[in-house]
């Protein structure tokens, strides 16, 4: 499908010229480039979360498990991209603040997502029976993006913190970036969501030859 | 929305304001230059005082100023090590240490960078 060649090469370029096309940056150098990865993987689990919580109102609404199924589906890999975010959040810590780990509220923030949403498949695999762990996980879904836009918007911004607040957009959502770095963050953002939607339907299409064999 | 959804909303948000305010200290790892003062191995955050960094042979320690934005207070800081790359222009500083006489005796710095992308300047 020419989507997914597209993807190849779009994806391919945007690594190339990370590291050699790229502008580094006045204090951080070259360390900044992992900016290009760190972002949009944190934004891309955001958009898990939010799927997730879409299907789960949609299951509620129709009981139809197959929203149970997607929701499910969505917030294992919006835990597996807020890990990547933590992992590369903390490499760039270590070069950019001297330290791996020091629970600052954004590193403390992110920790908690991941509690929670590790919580919620826990959640799911203690409970054998389908439409009570489908009404059980969606409603703890919906309960745990609330979450979400506070844990990851609101903290940092609250709270003194190292991370920064205003790289990407100001207050007034104005954008901070100059046209290099634009050209290849923005990009890199639909990369990494086009591949989030693509490993989505995938899972879908395991999830649903898997319960064919079964039959 | 049924009523009882818009109770049960209400009182999910209730609880979660509730429990940032009573997380608020320990979601962050920061204490005031007041809190620090009291002793124990604490992290306080603030601004380089610019021009006020210099090597102290005496203890063989980098020292500078340290200021607290809220209550304008400026603490001395003394590190016992290498000075941080990007150390003057770091828009903060975290110092890891203990109050002790006076000085906050660092054991450890890390420096907030600035976080505007936009590329080197020409000439450089």
């Amino acid at each position: 499908m020419w989507w997914k060649i597209l993807l190849l090469v779009g994806m391919s370029l945007i690594i190339i010229l990370t590291f050699t096309w790229s502008p580094p940056q006045a204090k951080l150098g070259d360390v900044s480039r992992i900016f290009y990865f760190h972002v949009p993987v944190a934004w891309v689990s955001v958009l898990a979360f939010l799927v997730a919580m879409l299907n789960s109102v949609w299951y509620l609404r129709t009981k139809n498990l197959q929203f149970d199924t997607n929701s499910g589906i969505a917030s294992k890999l919006g835990l597996l991209f807020t890990f990547l975010a933590t992992v590369t959040g903390s490499i760039f810590a270590k070069a950019a603040w001297g330290s791996y780990w020091n629970w600052d509220p954004r590193e403390t923030s992110l920790f908690i997502l991941l509690l929670i949403y590790g919580a919620y498949l826990a959640l799911r695999s203690a409970v054998p029976e389908e439409t009570k762990r489908a009404a059980l996980s969606s409603v703890y879904s919906i309960l745990a993006f609330v979450t979400v836009p506070f844990l990851v918007f609101v903290v940092p911004r609250v709270f003194k913190s190292l991370h920064p607040t205003d790289s990407i957009v100001d207050k007034n959502l104005k954008i901070q970036m100059s046209g290099q770095v634009s050209a290849l963050f923005f990009p890199s953002l639909l990369a990494f969501t086009v591949i989030f939607f693509w490993m989505y339907y995938l899972h879908q299409k395991v999830e649903k030859l898997s319960a064919k064999k079964e039959v | 929305m049924k009523p009882k959804y818009i109770i049960a909303l209400t009182v999910v948000v209730v609880f979660l304001v509730f429990g940032a305010f009573s997380l608020k200290k320990s979601l962050t790892p920061y204490v005031s230059f007041a809190q620090a003062q009291k002793g124990g191995t604490v992290q306080i955050i603030g601004k380089l005082v610019s021009g006020t960094d210099y090597y102290d042979s005496q203890s063989q320690k980098l020292a500078f100023m340290l200021t607290d934005q809220e209550s304008r207070l400026q603490m001395k800081v003394l590190y016992d090590g290498v000075k941080p790359g990007n150390f003057e222009q770091a828009t903060e500083i975290v110092a890891i240490g203990q109050y002790q006489s006076g000085t906050f005796e660092a054991e450890q710095l890390l420096v907030k960078c600035p976080s505007k992308y936009q590329g080197l300047p020409p000439d450089k």
